[in-house]
């Protein structure tokens, strides 16, 4: 998953330690050291969430993904692993894409943060999500919002890939219905409806 | 699963039509003889705007976009968060439950406990809990103390199988749900059979063999298979009053309706079960809660104790424990032959785990396919382990009986020395597999497979294999077409603006019934398929079927399509107008501000074909020095009757064709054998195929005017799977000149046979 850039498993356990183990092992005296401590009860974090700022009360243990779904009604990062392996919860976090279930919500203070409802609504359809539309890029559509955010991603760091690189770009997201041909089809669509001018580097 | 429909005994009142059915190839004029009320079957002459053309899913923009709403992104107000204590060990007796822990977490606010005090297998339902949030739950789960008394146990079919085995049930107990047929099967240790089975016994096989210029003997195994749907079962419960609301991520509301009903003791009146989207099944959400778990029924004590809604979603580790998987096959195949390939007689002997169910029959292709070969005995056996209940996973048992029956003819085909095609076609009886030979062997180009099979064209005879070996294969699969033939509604309204609604109980499970219906509703009304909003997924809606069996569209569409015409009828009649062209003008002149027509669905009646055939072909690329397999290219050729949406009917081909594959190369459970737990209950180690696992998938649909019903519709979500585990394996000889008897394919499996070959 060469993609997920996001977030490394070093922060992770930083910032699940200070949150979680810090207080049961250190106890409160540790916290009280150490300003930086958030916990173990609900903390008010600052979110940045499809361009809007948006405040969640939460523990500090509690994933992005579950901040995300839990707390701010936005489902479309679906909950099915819950340990990086599906992709069904890819968002992208300053325009990376990553699992965000192994990320705490914590971490995400002050990112930028785009979820799938950000990329285009029923009425105004992104071009990749129309593409997906068109050519029945989904079939029981769980998985569809990460293939949807990944397949963004991989458009606006490459927006003309061959077949090859659209498989390498949606390696990190499992479909269980068996929809890739039709993915790889929709992502191509879309890259070959973007005018060459719009590339970015 | 519906039963078949038999064919229809002399009886009330019907009318005949004469149907133009089959392939339009080869038209077939039949007489067809439907219940009174019913419409002539759409048939080869029929001029149809809509149905099998290609049509987008109308929630597809809901989907695309994050915004549609499955079960598991439901949330109410003041809902619980639900988790469940699962038995982590394959047998013990439970001694002692301690909850005291948990319900003194603050933030806890109901617990229910088993009262069961046998364990049986890994994963099977303790204890849970509601609490006020997920990690509250998940907190107060492990603070509940289980005190076990562990027990012998046996997860290993083989080993199962042994004399003095750890017995999963003692002599004299059967499972809860044990059917008549189990009670009376002859049980010998953990094994039961040969289980009864229709079809399965023609002539005398041994004679038959005898009689054979040529035999094969071999035994084939699949490993247990997991669904994996990506959305994991679950509900959310609320009650108001004596009224239950249940969203559910289910194949059937009407089954969790009823299964409710029954587990709490109260009137389905009562029970409400909602399923707008839902994401995934296979065959493992046809249980009103899982084979292997009563969460749902769980989830509503947990609600109706705490005083408040509360959702239950399995995590992904419980769905491959107790939410079902598909049973193990372990076959023995004797066929014989003629020296021209005239099969003299199909020996299929099985045994299969479906844990500590039954239900691992797998001889259904031996029964159903080269029905002209006058010899034939299949004998099947359930062998009870200590691990999860299996569930039906698409086609159940046939992908495995496939897997034994077609890899045993490309063996038979190989010791005849004759094109594996050539022996089908000698046996074959259906005339649309007729037609889907030539259609796949011209797709994947079957004149370029290895004459010798691991002997490249131009390569010095006798050569080692090296590099990349390509190779092609193919196999064959059937189902049958079932349909419920009563008891399935559809309502139809037309409001005075034009607007048109359709009401089915039924649930869309990914196949893209939602939009079928559409599609049946505006072709009959003349009007375009997203004028029209489909409400399903809803028992308040007229009563729909459990989408299992492939029979959901077969089932629901001629209602559907009946309703939409007595509206049409209704419409006329109210406005006197005889000819309609615009619905919307004819609409504005109705008497009141809206008709309505709820249909019944009509008899089921002759059918072109009671079966769905299906062939597929396959090319694979095998490195020789990694022992890797690939898949190239797969076509699959399949009959679903006339398919009402050809473009989502084809991502149920490409679906079941990537399913196959993934399970002929990588997908398969393991069992530690020290602790009887599995080894894999996650995404990454149950490997399922990726992206970059991908092939050329061709899906090609055999159009059948079927009839059976008034749209032709015949099924198609299960047929398309059950060669492709064959297929591969053949093409995997064919590349190689090595025939690997077991699933899956793997590396290790395909560098020992070629070393066994060098």
């Amino acid at each position: 998953m060469a993609e997920r850039r996001g977030v490394s498993r070093r922060t992770f356990l930083k910032t699940a330690g200070v949150g979680a183990a810090a207080t049961t092992v250190a106890g409160a005296g540790a916290r009280a050291a150490s300003p930086a401590v958030l916990g173990p009860d609900p903390v008010a974090l600052a979110l940045k969430v499809n361009g809007e700022a948006r405040t969640v009360t939460v523990e500090p243990r509690v994933t992005l993904l579950r901040a995300l779904r839990n707390h701010l009604d936005l489902t479309g990062a679906k909950e099915i692993c819950e340990r990086g392996s599906c992709g069904g919860c890819t968002v992208l976090l300053d325009g990376q894409p990553v699992a965000s279930c192994l990320m705490l919500a914590a971490d995400a203070e002050g990112r930028e943060l785009t979820t799938v409802e950000g990329l285009g609504s029923p009425e105004h359809l992104s071009p990749l999500q129309a593409a997906f539309v068109e050519c029945d890029a989904l079939q029981c559509g769980f998985c569809t919002p990460g293939f949807v955010v990944s397949g963004t991603a991989l458009l606006r760091r490459n927006p003309h890939p061959t077949l090859e690189e659209v498989k390498d770009g949606l390696a990190g997201n499992v479909c269980r219905c068996g929809t890739y041909p039709r993915v790889f089809e929709a992502v191509l669509k879309a890259a070959a409806a973007a005018p060459a001018a719009k590339r970015r580097s | 699963m519906a039963e078949q429909e038999k064919p229809p005994a002399p009886a009330p009142p019907t009318q005949t039509f004469t149907v133009k059915a089959g392939h339009a190839s080869a038209p077939h004029t039949m007489e067809v003889h439907a219940a009174e009320g019913d419409i002539a079957p759409w048939d080869l002459d029929s001029r149809l705007r809509l149905v099998k053309g290609r049509h987008p899913r109308l929630e597809a923009p809901l989907k695309v976009t994050g915004r549609a709403k499955y079960t598991y992104d439901i949330g109410l107000p003041g809902m619980l968060w639900a988790r469940m204590v699962r038995a982590p060990l394959p047998a013990a007796e439970i001694v002692a439950i301690d909850t005291s822990r948990a319900q003194a977490l603050p933030g806890v606010k109901a617990v229910w406990t088993t009262e069961s005090r046998k364990v049986r297998f890994q994963g099977q339902d303790i204890a849970a809990v509601a609490a006020v949030s997920p990690e509250v739950a998940e907190d107060a789960a492990r603070l509940i103390k289980v005190t076990y008394d562990e027990r012998p146990y046996v997860t290993d079919l083989k080993k199962a199988m042994e004399d003095g085995a750890p017995l999963v049930y003692d002599t004299g107990e059967l499972p809860a749900d044990a059917d008549e047929s189990l009670k009376k099967t002859r049980r010998s240790g953990n094994v039961v059979g040969p289980r009864e089975r229709r079809n399965g016994l023609r002539g005398d096989v041994d004679a038959g063999l005898l009689a054979a210029d040529v035999r094969v003997e071999a035994t084939y195994e699949v490993p247990v298979h997991t669904h994996v749907p990506l959305e994991t079962h679950g509900v959310i419960a609320r009650w108001e009053g004596d009224q239950l609301t249940i969203w559910a991520s289910t194949q059937g509301v009407g089954t969790v309706q009823e299964g409710m009903a029954e587990y709490l003791g109260i009137d389905r009146k009562n029970v409400t079960v909602i399923t707008e989207h839902m994401g995934g099944g296979f065959g493992s959400k046809l249980h009103p809660s899982a084979e292997g778990s009563a969460f749902a029924g769980i989830c509503c004590k947990l609600a109706k104790q705490a005083g408040a809604p509360v959702k239950l979603m399995l995590h992904r580790q419980e769905q491959h424990l107790c939410a079902g998987n598909a049973p193990s096959a372990l076959m023995t195949l004797r066929l014989g032959a003629k020296k021209d390939g005239t099969l003299t007689g199909v020996h299929f002997r099985s045994f299969g785990s479906a844990g500590i169910a039954d239900g691992a029959g797998s001889g259904g292709p031996a029964s159903a396919l080269y029905g002209d070969c006058p010899n034939l005995k299949i004998e099947e056996h359930d062998v009870f382990t200590n691990a999860g209940p299996a569930a039906p996973l698409r086609a159940p048992g046939h992908p495995q009986g496939a897997f034994g029956l077609e890899s045993a003819m490309d063996e038979l085909a190989h010791a005849l020395g004759m094109d594996p095609l050539e022996l089908r076609r000698k046996n074959e009886t259906s005339p649309v597999r007729r037609i889907q030979y030539d259609v796949g062997a011209a797709a994947i180009g079957w004149a370029r497979r290895n004459r010798v099979p691991g002997q490249a064209e131009g390569a010095p005879p006798g050569s080692r294999p090296a590099g990349r070996l390509r190779g092609l294969g193919m196999a064959n699969g059937n189902w049958y077409v079932f349909a419920r033939g009563a008891g399935v509604f559809a309502e139809v309204k037309i409001h005075r603006d034009g607007s048109v609604e359709l009401f089915q109980g039924s649930q869309d499970i990914g196949t893209g019934l939602r939009t079928a219906l559409a599609i049946v509703v505006a072709e009959e009304l003349g009007i375009a398929v997203r004028d029209v909003t489909v409400r399903i997924g809803d028992t308040r809606f007229p009563a729909g079927v459990s989408s299992g069996g492939s029979n959901t569209t077969n089932s629901v569409a001629p209602a559907v399509r009946l309703a939409a015409h007595e509206a049409l009828q209704k419409l006329k009649a109210d406005t006197g107008l005889t000819q309609i062209t615009s619905l919307k003008q004819a609409a504005a002149r109705m008497k009141g501000e809206m008709i309505s027509a709820t249909a019944e669905r009509k008899k089921q009646y002759e059918t072109y074909r009671g079966d769905l055939a299906g062939t597929q072909f396959v090319e694979v690329e095998v490195d020789a020095d990694t022992g890797t397999v690939r898949v190239v290219k797969m076509v699959a050729v399949n009959d679903c009757g006339f398919p009402i949406n050809a473009l989502t009917a084809e991502s149920q081909v490409i679906g079941a064709m990537i399913q196959g594959v993934s399970w002929a190369l990588f997908e398969n459970r393991v069992m530690d054998r020290n602790v009887g737990t599995m080894v894999n209950p996650n995404i990454e180690s149950y490997k399922v195929l990726g992206a970059k696992d991908m092939f050329e998938a061709v899906p090609i649909l055999t159009e059948i005017a079927n009839a059976g019903n008034n749209t032709s519709a015949a099924g198609l979500g299960e047929p398309c799977l059950v060669p492709t585990l064959a297929a591969v394996a053949n093409a995997v000889f064919n590349a190689t000149g090595v025939r690997i008897r077991e699933l899956p394919l793997t590396p290790d499996k395909v560098l020992a046979g070629l070393r066994r070959r060098a």
